[in-house]
């Protein structure tokens, strides 16, 4: 789908009105250039091209009938126009149609010019895809990372430069909305369904020059650079993407061949839920053979790798990974690794009280509970462990196994359990109630 | 005059073979050249407790240069992302450059580069839906109930949409077996037998199990090598029970949910309920005592009558439940042993003579500081 | 009505497994009937299991058996198959349930050389019931009675069972899912279901042969009944059979008051016991109604009272209800009432009462108007801070009842007094 259209207006009769200008042949575009941020639904589209303006003002009329482009953001510069021949000195935006305008380009010099046409567009989209295939043993991993570019943006982009946006921009008005103010809602994704593909989508697929192959007869998957830039990272695809509109786009962007792993067992509420959970650990530094950009947050997909193939390990939605932070995969409970707790015992004790003649009643008193975890491993292999327990108001806590503070109520205890074996962990909360709270 | 400006288009040089895989009938449109690569492989794994990967392996002709193949599953449910596309042979000089997906469309296309023409053995896995896995179980329980034979049972049902022609199905044990199946077809098959597995039979009296305080009858059995099992862990499903009955017949004796047992765990069973075993509660004291103010302690009495009607003794387990701060107190009777199982459970175990003779459990306990 | 069929595929296409569409062009070979079918019926749930011998002759290699249950109650997932001769030479591989039946499986057995072998299939079906009924003939003196157990079997699974041997388990099972909704393929009581047990419950049974014995014997937590000889049970019908007959059974009368279950009115309780010193005791009794009739005049019956019992085990003891009696008298009067102890709280002028006990005394009369003499057992239950006080003998049954039991010649009376202070306010102890 071909919809922006760019061209040169030229006056047959200065003083005759618009309705009798004439549209002149204008050359293609140089090049595209694509910033994606996936943040918000926002691209930043840089259009280039060559034209030629005559001395004085030029008529120049940009459209963009069924696309999502926000009319606000279109930007015209001349660039290396260092004397500063070219200025856009009005832009007037028709009654007749909403999807057009047009620029009065004033030249003090006749000649060819470089410029660059500049709009946000909505519709196109990227998101990161993670695919984990976990060593037999657990104890690598094999990390391969992608990003898919998404276009319903009502455009065709051929032979386009792709930068991608990592990061959290604020906007103050969504694209979408200026694009469309008479639209009723959102465009929506084209739902997913069976059957064979349209006539247009088969002329795209066979069409030698697509560009679907990733450009350029490549024999290699294009390098993704990332470059940091302000609060936020970019991806640079390496060549020329072309993305039709409507289609979907997956390019590696990592592939991190053995990322040393660790498996751990959680009972950490706040973090992983109330269950005992198995959570693989690494980093994203360059210990772990990673660590060069961050990782965009993305569904991560885990499979174990064994001789007789893949195994399916589960999926979980990944946050933003910055470099050198580390990253723990909660792949949910182990019906093999268990824990069990128990309450052993409940007493009050330093009870104190109040009167006032004839009525007594109770104002304070301290409980003293002892509590029993026992934690099996039926596997075949050493894991480790880590139980946190939080606890509330003045409180002791007491155990002969060794534990530490993870805040001022929380204390854990890490250990490592053997192969088929158990361990207990016993510990005592004292809780000061009433008047027996410190204030 | 108005002119479109279009791009300008330098596209691949080598788009060569649009293959379609995995077709099963509509989308067959898509094949282009037709070299349509039948499967060399399919294994189903139910190695995760819920989802089904289904694994395949293809042998693609390739031109020099970049492929383009094509991959559809129209009237099958896979999940997308979960696609694994790559070459069998470790040291394939193949690279896949990128994955395309139309719109609309339950397809998608890799652009696959090849140095030289020729044949390369490739791997696709993928999570599919509407493939459902049963664990199921029957006990054969000997007459004198100590030992069982326990058949393991594995039941596919298949919903997917996609006929497997001979796929190997691999069990989270990683047993495998190959059968052919179409759609909308269950097969049931026999993975595993074990004789001779030790049994522990118990009469348990909890009310928070029968409200009404009769007493279950449970089997237990270790998943343990000496038990005669302990061999894999065993999956959560239904066991039915059979008990010989001495006269080369069984009696179906009851079926209960078998938990997920890991080795070296005790599986256990409720077959039904000890009739003959009658369990009568009385409160003989409630009182309170040490009152100070609002706050006070209670002294409780329960009495458990037991009649055991059977014609040998038997032993009751009596699992006991009492919330807060509380003390049994040594007058307590009745019973072989005790164990605090937790502050607020306590577990005796209490003989009971033959033939409907009462004895009574003599429960003493006083709950503290109450207020 | 036969609904089941058993049947073996003889696939006339070579690779028939691989291509199921081509199942419909397989030569069906109809097997012989069943040489032996067991029932075994249980009362506590919805189930019966069915256990059916067939002899079979099979190929060598690869045998394809299908089994079909169109109309019936059967749950499919419990259908199994097991060769009872030559078992080391056939194999099940798997058991495949095709689309295009619900109703149907086959099975494919692997035979180490052409052989007959004599096959067993079991399955659940739902939809067979039985139930146990009483009959007590009281003597005229209610001392003894005649007891006749009957056990009922109603079949509306949809299939006639022919020259069956029939089990009945006595029993609570356990049953993690209904079978009649496994055999629809959901799960939820039937109304088909509940119609069999409400016909059950009164409607015209076909009394049977009284000359079948019906044999007990102990199986784990269970009584298998087995019924002598063989049995047809056609669709829809029901048929009773007698389980035993006992002459000459002890019957002992107990007058109660016991407010919580019978109300306040001396309720006559027929007791005896299934024990042997009964003339009973050889086996429990399965859940039924009891019914008791008097023997008056010329073998002419009377009704004397129903019961719904529960479960009876060896040496339990049945109380039959047998309601009020006019001819027993109960009369409770409180002869008089005290207000003693009280206590006092002061607030500068003012004064109010904070504790006091309640002294009353009341006098029980019990009359026997009958000719027979009886037994009596009076049951009190009292709330709050209590001491309770008598100069008859009583036993404290908990911490807040107490029993007078004693007994009465025809035409006879008992009066006892008792003394209840119940403490309250602050005179509560350890209020």
């Amino acid at each position: 789908m071909k919809t922006i259209s760019l061209a040169l207006i030229a006056l047959i009769l200065a003083q005759i009105a618009a309705a009798k200008e004439e549209l002149v042949t204008l050359p293609p575009r140089d090049s595209v250039q694509l910033t994606i941020y996936n943040s918000e639904d926002l691209t930043l589209v840089r259009d280039n091209r060559t034209l030629s303006f005559k001395q004085g003002d030029n008529r120049l009329q940009f459209s963009w009938a069924n696309t999502l482009i926000d009319p606000t953001s279109v930007e015209f510069r001349a660039i290396d126009d260092k004397d500063g021949n070219v200025e856009v000195t009005e832009t007037s935006f028709p009654p007749e149609s909403f999807e057009m305008l047009i620029w009065t380009v004033t030249c003090k010099k006749e000649g060819a010019y470089k410029v660059e046409i500049s709009y946000f567009t909505s519709g196109i989209s990227w998101g990161a895809e993670y695919q984990g295939q976990v060593s037999e043993d657990e104890s690598s991993m094999e990390l391969q990372g992608f990003v898919t570019v998404h276009n319903y943006s009502g455009e065709d982009y051929e032979n386009a430069s792709v930068r991608l946006v990592v990061g959290v921009i604020h906007m103050v008005e969504r694209v979408i909305d200026l694009a469309r103010p008479r639209r009723p809602s959102p465009p929506v994704p084209a739902p997913s369904v069976p059957g064979s593909p349209s006539k247009e989508n088969l002329r795209k697929m066979d069409s030698p020059a697509s560009g679907l192959g990733g450009g350029g007869g490549m024999s290699r998957p294009k390098e993704i650079d990332k470059t940091g830039l302000s609060e936020y990272y970019i991806y640079a695809v390496e060549g020329t993407e072309t993305v039709p509109n409507t289609w979907s786009k997956r390019l590696k962007s990592l592939t991190a061949p053995a990322i040393p792993l660790k498996t751990n067992y959680y009972l950490q509420p706040r973090k992983f839920g109330p269950l005992f959970t198995k959570v693989l650990e690494f980093k994203n530094n360059e210990e772990h053979k990673l660590g060069k950009e961050p990782l965009p947050d993305g569904i991560i997909r885990l499979y174990r790798r064994s001789a007789a193939g893949l195994t399916w390990m589960g999926a979980l939605a990944s946050k933003y990974i910055a470099k050198n932070d580390e990253v723990k995969i909660n792949v949910g409970p182990d019906p093999e690794v268990t824990l069990k707790e128990k309450r052993l015992s409940f007493k009050k004790i330093d009870l104190s009280f109040e009167s006032n003649g004839r009525n007594r009643w109770i104002v304070g008193w301290t409980t003293v509970e002892e509590f029993e975890i026992e934690v099996k491993n039926f596997r075949g292999r050493a894991v480790g462990v880590e139980i946190h327990r939080t606890c509330g108001g003045d409180f002791d806590f007491a155990s002969d196994d060794s534990f530490a503070n993870e805040d001022f109520q929380t204390r854990k205890f890490v250990f490592a359990l053997g192969a088929n074996t158990s361990k207990k962990i016993k510990f005592t909360v004292t809780t000061r109630g009433g008047t027996n709270a410190k204030k | 005059m108005k002119y479109r400006i279009f791009f300008s288009m330098f596209g691949a040089a080598g788009i060569a073979a649009v293959l379609s895989l995995m077709s099963p009938t509509p989308a067959q449109a898509r094949i282009k050249l037709a070299t349509l690569p039948a499967r060399d492989k399919v294994s189903v794994r139910f190695d995760h407790p819920t989802a089904v990967l289904v694994e395949e392996e293809r042998t693609i002709s390739l031109q020099k240069d970049v492929n383009m193949v094509d991959f559809s599953w129209a009237g099958t449910t896979i999940d997308k992302g979960s696609i694994v596309f790559r070459p069998v042979k470790a040291d394939s000089k193949v690279v896949i450059l990128s994955t395309s997906y139309p719109p609309g469309e339950n397809a998608l296309t890799w652009a696959v580069y090849a140095p030289a023409a020729g044949s390369e053995a490739f791997r696709i896995s993928y999570l599919m839906g509407n493939i459902q896995r049963e664990t199921s179980y029957t006990a054969l329980v000997s007459k004198d109930e100590s030992t069982c034979t326990l058949r393991h049972n594995f039941t596919i049902r298949n919903w997917s949409g996609e006929a497997f022609d001979a796929a190997d199905f691999i069990t989270r044990e990683g047993k495998r077996f190959e059968k052919a199946m179409t759609n909308g077809e269950a097969k049931k098959v026999l993975v595993n037998k074990w004789d001779g597995v030790k049994l522990k039979k118990e009469y348990v009296y909890d009310t928070t199990r029968h409200s009404e305080g009769k007493v279950l009858t449970d089997y237990v059995m270790m998943n343990a090598r000496d038990s005669g099992l302990g061999q894999i862990p065993l999956e959560f499903g239904k066991v039915r029970i059979y008990q010989d009955d001495g006269k080369g017949t069984t009696a179906f004796t009851g079926e209960d949910w078998g938990k997920f047992t890991p080795i070296g765990d005790e599986l256990r069973l409720n077959i039904g309920i000890a009739q003959d075993i009658k369990i009568e509660l009385k409160k003989m004291v409630n009182d309170r005592e040490n009152v100070r103010g609002n706050v006070f302690d209670t002294n409780e009495v329960d009495e458990y009558e037991v009649k055991n009607f059977k014609d040998t003794a038997a032993t009751v387990v009596f699992v006991v439940r009492v919330q807060g701060e509380w003390a049994m107190q040594n007058d307590s009777a009745g019973f072989e042993k005790f164990e605090r199982m937790d502050n607020e459970t306590i577990k005796f175990w209490v003989p009971a003579p033959a033939k409907g003779t009462p004895v009574k459990l003599k429960f003493h306990y006083k709950r503290l500081n109450n207020w | 009505m036969k609904t089941l069929s058993l049947r073996i595929l003889g696939a006339m296409v070579a690779l028939a497994c691989l291509a199921p569409s081509l199942w419909a062009k397989e030569e069906l070979v109809t097997l012989p009937n069943r040489d032996t079918v067991q029932l075994t019926i249980y009362n506590s749930v919805d189930l019966t299991l069915v256990r059916e011998t067939r002899s079979l002759s099979f190929k060598k290699g690869s045998n394809r058996i299908q089994f079909s249950w169109a109309n019936t109650l059967i749950d499919p997932t419990s259908v199994e198959f097991r060769a009872v001769t030559s078992p080391e030479k056939l194999e099940i591989l798997d058991t495949s349930y095709p689309p295009e039946s619900r109703e149907m499986l086959i099975w494919n057995i692997q035979a180490e050389d052409a052989l007959s072998a004599t096959c067993e299939i079991t399955y659940f079906t739902s939809g067979i019931t039985w139930a146990a009924e009483y009959h007590g003939m009281l003597a005229n003196d209610e001392a003894s009675m005649t007891l006749t157990g009957y056990v009922t079997v109603l079949n509306r699974s949809g299939e006639e069972y022919e020259d069956a041997t029939v089990r009945l388990v006595v029993g609570s099972i356990n049953l993690v899912e209904q079978i009649a909704g496994l055999a629809r393929g959901q799960r939820e009581d039937t109304e088909q279901y509940k119609r069999a047990r409400d016909e059950m419950k009164g409607a015209a049974t076909r009394d049977w042969d009284h000359n079948k014995e019906i044999v007990k014997e102990g199986l784990s937590e269970y009584y298998i009944y087995t019924v002598g000889g063989k049995e047809t049970v056609p669709n829809g019908w029901s048929k009773r059979l007698e389980s035993f007959k006992q002459d000459g059974v002890p019957v002992s009368t107990v007058y109660t008051l016991d407010a919580e279950k019978y109300g306040f009115a001396m309720t006559k309780l027929l007791t005896f016991k299934n024990s042997t010193e009964f003339k009973l005791g050889r086996e429990p009794l399965p859940e039924g109604i009891v019914r008791l009739y008097r023997v008056v005049g010329a073998n002419e019956l009377s009704f004397v009272g129903a019961i719904a019992t529960k479960y009876i085990a060896k040496n339990d003891e049945i109380k039959v209800n047998a309601g009020p009696d006019p001819e027993v008298t109960l009369k409770l009067t409180r002869t008089s009432m005290k207000k003693t102890s009280l206590t006092f709280e002061r607030n500068g002028g003012w004064q109010w009462v904070a504790g006091w006990d309640v002294v009353e005394e009341f006098k029980l009369e019990v009359k026997n108007f009958r000719k027979l003499p009886g037994n009596f057992e009076i049951n009190l239950s009292f709330n709050g801070d209590f001491d309770f006080e008598s100069g008859a003998a009583s036993t404290k049954i908990d911490f807040r009842t107490y029993r007078f039991s004693f007994k009465l010649d025809a035409n006879s009376n008992n009066t006892i007094t008792y003394k209840l202070t119940t403490r309250n306010g602050t005179n509560v102890k350890n209020r």
